[in-house]
């Protein structure tokens, strides 16, 4: 096997990651028009939960992203009430500037407590060797942890009675009121479940490389890009853009060194905006 | 008479724009009620008032007797009042069941969701044949049916119906109120903004005459029918 075809599919594992905390970006803005600036710093939060689980019990890390999880529904509920709620409605600058108020306060919180030096989770499974090539373990249950719950977001979305409402609210809030459905117990839940999948894809992350507390802000500024590029408001469309991206960094890092890709990401993101504003999935009409 | 729904005195508006100056109704139980009016009268706007989909300024909501004027939408729509929006409002990104399933998801519509299911495809094949397709893909007679149906799915016990026969064939419009008439005898309470007013008159046990945010005439529809006033500005003779 050749290194390139190596690096890409360490790539698409890593990528389906990315694709993960695009979703939960992807997923607040669909339902209710906010662009979460909160994101890098759940993604972050996301990272040192699972670090500090893991301090406390040694067990597969894996197991660990139920109860990170479990806390970034809540985090994201409190959040949603603290900054979001009263914003709803009014001019997309107001969501902005409260959710970088909230981002900037976890962040000054977070520096506090754990300093801007670099943490791990010390926790490895073994890897799969393919010829000369050893793919990492971490990479591959962290795919797979990303992928399993992307499917049970789209069988919660699609399948389920609650799912239903929150994407009837997506649709049309005045409508969705007039079912019977309260829009604001939706508003809640959806924020809370962006949260719970940046805080999860935080805890892979923390997986698979070393990271700080000011970490989150590259990560979100990938969902930006795997978001735009699937068209915002997709969450399907989100994952597997997450992975093109993912492919996209393997193939380029064999020949560029790494400070380079964040231009090129850039680079394709304005180009995306500017030639295909529905995303790579989407219409050409609105 | 039992009263199903009360407006006592309502007003309000969007914004600066006052465009309700003290609407007042009665809506009996089991009875078909209209409103009609010009363009821009008002009739969408006491509908959504009423809905609370649209904050009251002043002025009460009465259901059966209790005091709603503040409750949000979804909370009249668990006590059976429901709105069949104009310009159909429905879920463009859901499949037409889905949208008839968000129709039966209050508790009181979920219990009978399969029956009603089943008298909504009794009422409009078309829609059991769209099934699976996106709502947005209807056409705008269908989307009207599925607008409609939705409104059934959530088991009313006041319906409120702005515009019904807007965008339907006309011979499928009178067999709507024909269906309505039917769900009437069997208790249902029925507010309708009409514009065939013909139709409205001929159809309906009372009527209100809305004019510029205000009402204007009252009446059983058949003396309605017959005042000239109504006949010049809304029959055309
Ligand atoms: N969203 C809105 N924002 C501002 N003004 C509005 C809005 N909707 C309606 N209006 C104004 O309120 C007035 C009443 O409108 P409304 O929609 O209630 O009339 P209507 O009787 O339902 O008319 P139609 O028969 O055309 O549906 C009109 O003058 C209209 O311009
Ligand atoms: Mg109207």
């Amino acid at each position: 096997m050749s290194g390139i075809l190596a690096s890409m599919i360490d790539g698409l594992l890593v990528g389906s990651v990315y694709g993960l905390a695009a979703m939960g970006l992807s997923l607040i803005w669909g339902v209710m028009n906010v662009i979460n600036l909160t994101h890098g710093a759940m993604i972050a939060l996301g990272m040192f939960g699972m670090y500090l689980l893991f301090g406390l019990v040694t067990t597969n890390a894996y197991l660990l992203l139920l109860p990170v999880i479990a806390a970034g529904l809540v985090l994201g509920i409190v959040v949603y009430w603290m900054a979001v709620h009263w914003v709803i409605g009014r001019s997309e600058l107001m969501s902005l500037l409260s959710t970088f108020a909230v981002n900037m306060m976890v962040i000054g919180i977070g520096t506090t407590l754990f300093s801007t030096s670099p943490y791990n989770v010390n926790f490895s499974l073994p890897g799969i060797t393919i010829g000369a090539y050893t793919f990492t373990g971490n990479h591959i249950a962290a795919a797979v942890s990303a992928v399993v719950i992307a499917l049970a977001l789209q069988l919660f979305l699609y399948r389920t009675r609650p799912g239903k409402a929150i994407r009837a609210v997506a649709d049309n809030r005045e409508a969705a009121e007039l079912m019977g459905i309260s829009s604001t117990a939706v508003l809640t839940i959806a924020f809370g479940i962006g949260i719970a999948l940046a805080t999860a894809s935080g805890a892979l992350v923390s997986t698979m490389f070393p990271f700080t507390i000011l970490s989150g802000g590259a990560y979100e500024l990938k969902s930006f890009v795997v978001t735009v590029l699937a068209g915002l408001g997709k969450p399907a469309g989100a994952l597997l853009a997450g992975v093109l991206l993912g492919l996209l960094e393997g193939a380029l890092t064999p020949f560029i060194a790494v400070s380079w890709i964040p231009l090129i990401e850039f680079g394709l993101f304005v180009v995306v905006l500017v030639a295909l504003p529905h995303g790579i999935f989407g219409r050409a009409t609105a | 008479m039992d009263l199903a729904l009360q407006l006592e005195n309502v007003e309000s508006g969007y914004g600066e724009v006052q465009v309700l100056w003290g609407i007042s109704l009665e809506v009996s139980s089991g009875k078909m009620t209209t409103i009609i009016g010009a363009n821009g009268a008002g009739k969408t706007t006491t509908l959504r008032t009423t809905m609370g989909s649209l904050r009251a300024w002043g002025g009460r909501v009465l259901l059966h007797g209790e005091d709603v004027t503040r409750l949000s939408p979804h909370a009249k729509a668990n006590r059976g009042l429901v709105l069949v929006p104009e310009g159909r409002q429905l879920f463009p990104d859901m499949s037409v069941e889905e949208n008839l399933e968000m129709g039966g998801y209050s508790k009181r519509a979920r219990k009978r969701q399969k029956q009603n299911l089943e008298r909504v495809y009794e009422l409009f094949p078309r829609l059991k044949e769209r099934g699976k397709q996106k709502s947005s893909t209807l056409s705008g007679g269908e989307q009207q049916m599925l607008a409609l149906g939705r409104g059934l799915m959530q088991e009313p016990v006041v319906l409120m119906i702005d515009e019904l026969s807007l965008g339907l064939a006309p011979v499928l419009a009178q067999q709507l109120f024909i269906t309505l008439k039917t769900l009437r005898e069997q208790g249902l309470t029925i507010v309708l903004v009409e514009q065939n007013v013909h139709l409205a008159l001929a159809m309906s046990d009372y009527t209100y005459v809305l004019a510029e945010g205000r009402i204007n005439i009252r009446g059983e529809s058949d003396e309605v029918a017959k005042m000239d006033e109504v006949r010049r500005a809304y029959l055309g003779r």
